[in-house]
């Protein structure tokens, strides 16, 4: 590593509609150094890669490459100066083979006719180069995630790459394929190569990096050469807010337990085990692809598990499909309100009175009945809208959610999964549904709650389970709780930091 | 108010264009081709209506499933064929085997239902396009037509006429045939079911979010199954009507029929992306291609130029609803029912 930079970004700005991500950022980049890039969920780890490929430009600030000031990138340019990102989902052609994939759109020509021969050979080096067992004609689709990684690897090398940034490559990869990457990756970056690597394994950033830098809300905390660095530092800087932006819950009476999971795996979730209480909020953790929503599905019912118990009130109850799970008074509000929980192009009437059908055994839907329904909770629910023939796509973010909530309420739901339930919705209508939430909870109903947002996972839960690789690495109670202690054990720190690890 | 609501029906639009051109082609008959006289034109003749009526009654029922199945996000190209084959099999029993009526009847709904339940079996359990899957079952039921038929017709020799040939005389020149009545009253039960039922409110909600429904508690597969079987039903009872009235197992007796239904469901308004539609859209549909095909044959078009007629109005007519949806959307204002427009890109 030389102290030569290659990439320097200085004072860039980008904000979206209603949010500033990045503001006044800095960052840089030297030839053949290993940097890795560390914050929380929503930090602004993409917008920044996004930044870096041409896919955003930033709205003020300057990006400079190679010693030159860039002018309006764009994902062309940018590869072609030789920034190339790997994203975490695979960006191959997979009915083509390894050589096709390679060149394409860059075939080698002799001529008029494409020199299949000589890229042929080309391949075969690279492929040495990275010690990939892969053969030029295999099939990209047919190998396996890690074999993948190498060939995008392998692309950025056939164009001639000087940057590559690698967005969470690990992701459901084996230890084997991860030394492996590791491997080619230090081989690259001592052959002159520069790399971005972002990662939410503490691990794997502490056996390559170089340099880390910790961003936090769009804002650089601080660079630091990895010599010195302890996890301790690294995770006080991805967290440290400040504690007034908590919402401050009131406390409700914890009763029995009322929903439990014993030793549930399938869908990506292994052996994990849970309990609910009347009037208490669970909450889960962990960072995005941890298996969280695999689970909620799981407690739902929308995918089987294929070992383990659910017990509802103690009884034991076979969740088969969503409507054994809402036979069973529970509900589930998923995080993606529009594709999965709303009917956008249907009114309000129709959107609140579809799940409560399941719960009465005539064959009659009367209109006034849904109607009154709906009115009841469009009124208590305080929903801003014209009137129950409302179609739902024209309400915002947080009545939108509200009308899912509504939905659940006339069903007389009692046990009740937020995934991310407040996911785009802006800081007025938030801090409504929480009062909805702790208005459940007086109830005496039990609520299991995701979230990505930590100030809001913290404030509401009684008890947080932290999730990783779809396994529950950590149940941390009331007392426990605090930012540091949660995000310790999603990355997976060691365990020198304290608390109590199950 | 009311009259406002009336015009705000998502009905109004076709409803006003059937009775904009039941006008014009009133109008045209009168001026260019009866000089004039009044007494001439046949178009609004009480027997003209009658005879249009009995016309359309085939395609209204197979219209009537084909909504269902459209609501629900599906579609379904086979029925044509699927009258071919239901229709020759049924005058085969009764000529070849002797069959009586009841029997056939038994044996065309039984038939009908369990093809459609294979169809609904593969389009619900795999991913695969409604679209296609129904392409190829077209294919296989005009197969079975020709082995059954060998391509000539089958007579039933005046058997099984209730169906097809009794009419109820209203007055001396107006008689509704037995179709006619059978339309009527598959109209009125599907419009209530729609309407007033539970398994009505699943065909909305699985057509206009297959995901969201089954989080909501909705079978989705089993459902769509029960739709495609209830499609069956439908096309047995258009198939019997049909070889009633025309006394033969044409093995062309069905030929086309899924355009003319598929046309008249989605100028009715039922989207083809499903979560949107009512059979009273889907019967003015029907009325309106109804009416304008008898008209080019009273005004004394030439057959070819009547397909070319008709594929214009066909268009004309979708995108005329295409038009008063985009406008009405972005009416602003807090009219109860009315959407205020946020964002125009999301309208």
């Amino acid at each position: 590593m030389s102290e030569e930079l290659i990439l320097k970004m200085e004072g860039i700005s980008k904000s979206f509609p209603g949010v500033t991500v990045f503001d006044g950022f800095d960052f840089d980049l030297r030839r053949g150094e290993i940097h890795c890039i560390c914050g929380e969920n929503g930090a602004g780890k993409s917008t920044l890669i996004k930044m870096l490929s041409g896919a955003y430009s930033p709205d003020r600030g300057d990006i400079y490459f190679d010693g030159k000031k860039t002018e309006s990138m764009n994902p062309h340019t940018a590869m072609r100066m030789g920034i190339q990102t790997i994203y975490q989902e695979h960006n191959l052609f997979p009915l083509l083979n390894v050589v096709e994939n390679l060149y394409a759109g860059n075939q080698i020509m002799k001529g008029l006719v494409i020199d299949e021969k000589k890229m042929v050979e080309k391949t075969k080096e690279i492929l040495d180069y990275l010690h990939a067992s892969i053969s030029p004609f295999d099939i990209v689709g047919r190998l396996g995630s890690g074999a993948q990684k190498t060939v995008e690897i392998a692309k950025a090398l056939v164009q001639e790459s000087k940057v590559i940034i690698l967005d969470e490559p690990t992701a459901s990869f084996s230890q084997m394929e991860i030394d492996h990457l590791m491997g080619i990756i230090k081989k690259l970056a001592a052959n002159g190569l520069s790399i971005i690597y972002i990662s939410h394994h503490l691990e794997e950033v502490f056996k390559i990096a170089q340099r880390v830098t910790v961003i936090r809300d769009g804002q650089k905390v601080n660079t630091y050469d990895i010599k010195g660095l302890t996890e301790q530092k690294l995770i006080h800087d991805m967290v440290g807010r400040d504690v007034s932006l908590f919402y401050q819950r009131k406390k409700v009476p914890i009763g029995d337990v009322i929903f439990e999971a014993v030793n549930l795996s399938g869908n990506g979730v292994n052996n994990i085990s849970l309990t609910v209480r009347e009037g208490e909020v669970l909450g889960i953790s962990g960072m995005i692809g941890s298996g969280r929503t695999e689970l909620a599905e799981l407690l739902f019912g929308v995918k089987k598990a294929e070992s383990g118990e659910i017990l509802i009130k103690g009884k034991p109850v076979r969740m088969r499909t969503p409507l054994s799970a809402i036979k069973n008074k529970m509900c589930f509000i998923t995080e993606n309100r529009q594709a999965t929980g709303l009917f956008l192009r249907h009114a309000l009437d129709k959107n609140i009175a579809i799940a409560s059908y399941s719960q009465t055994k005539t064959p009659f839907a009367w209109p006034r009945e849904d109607y009154k329904v709906s009115k009841h909770y469009i009124d208590a629910l305080n929903i801003a809208t014209p009137g129950v023939y409302q179609l739902a796509m024209f309400l915002s973010g947080g009545n939108q959610q509200k009308v899912v909530l509504a939905k659940w309420f006339a069903t007389e739901a009692g046990i009740f999964i937020f995934d991310e339930p407040t996911r785009g919705i802006d800081v007025g209508a938030k801090e409504e549904i929480y009062k909805i939430i702790v208005n459940l909870l007086e109830q005496k109903k039990a609520v299991i709650m995701i979230s990505s947002d930590m100030p809001e996972l913290i404030a509401m839960s009684d008890r947080i389970m932290v999730m990783r690789n779809g396994t529950l690495v950590a149940e941390v109670q009331k007392d426990d709780i605090s930012e540091e202690n949660i995000l310790k054990h999603s990355i997976g720190a060691n365990e020198t930091l304290g608390g109590n690890e199950r | 108010m009311k009259t406002g609501r009336l015009f705000k029906h998502e009905n109004a639009p076709m409803f006003f264009v059937l009775v904009l051109a039941i006008i014009a082609v009133y109008l045209v008959e009168l001026f260019f081709v009866r000089g004039s006289n009044i007494s001439k034109v046949a178009f609004l003749k009480p027997m003209n209506i009658a005879n249009v009526l009995m016309q359309i009654s085939i395609t209204g029922m197979l219209a009537i499933s084909m909504t269902l199945v459209m609501i629900s996000g599906g579609i379904d190209l086979s029925i044509g064929q699927m009258m071919c084959f239901l229709g020759t099999a049924m005058a085969f029993m009764m000529k070849n085997v002797g069959w009586g009526s009841w029997q056939v009847a038994i044996f065309g709904v039984v038939l009908a239902v369990l093809f459609q339940l294979l169809m609904g079996l593969i389009i619900s359990r795999t991913k695969l396009e409604p679209f296609i899957v129904s392409l190829g079952f077209m294919s296989i039921y005009k197969g079975f037509t020709y082995l059954i038929t060998n391509g000539r017709e089958i007579t039933i020799e005046g058997k099984f006429s209730f169906l097809g040939r009794s009419y109820i005389n209203l007055t001396e020149n107006f008689r509704l045939g037995m179709p006619v009545i059978i339309l009527v009253i598959l109209v009125i039960i599907m419009y209530l079911i729609l309407k007033y039922t539970k398994f009505g409110r699943t065909v909305y909600a699985v057509g206009g979010n297959e995901s969201a429904a089954y989080l909501a508690g909705i079978n989705v597969k089993n459902f769509k199954l029960l739709l495609y079987a209830i499609n069956g039903l439908f096309i047995a009872i258009a198939s019997m009507s049909s070889l009633s009235r025309m006394g033969t197992g044409n093995p062309l007796m069905g030929e086309g029929k899924e355009i003319e239904v598929i046309a008249a469901v989605v100028v009715g308004g039922t989207a083809l992306s499903g979560g949107k539609g009512n059979i009273i859209g889907t019967l003015i549909g029907v009325l309106l291609l109804g009416f304008i095909s008898n008209a080019l044959n009273i005004l004394g078009v030439a057959p070819h130029w009547q397909y070319i007629m008709r594929g214009i109005l066909i268009i004309v007519s979708v995108l005329l609803m295409y038009m008063s949806i985009v406008n009405s959307a972005s009416v602003k204002g807090n009219v109860k029912g009315k959407p205020v427009v946020v964002n125009k890109k999301t309208a």
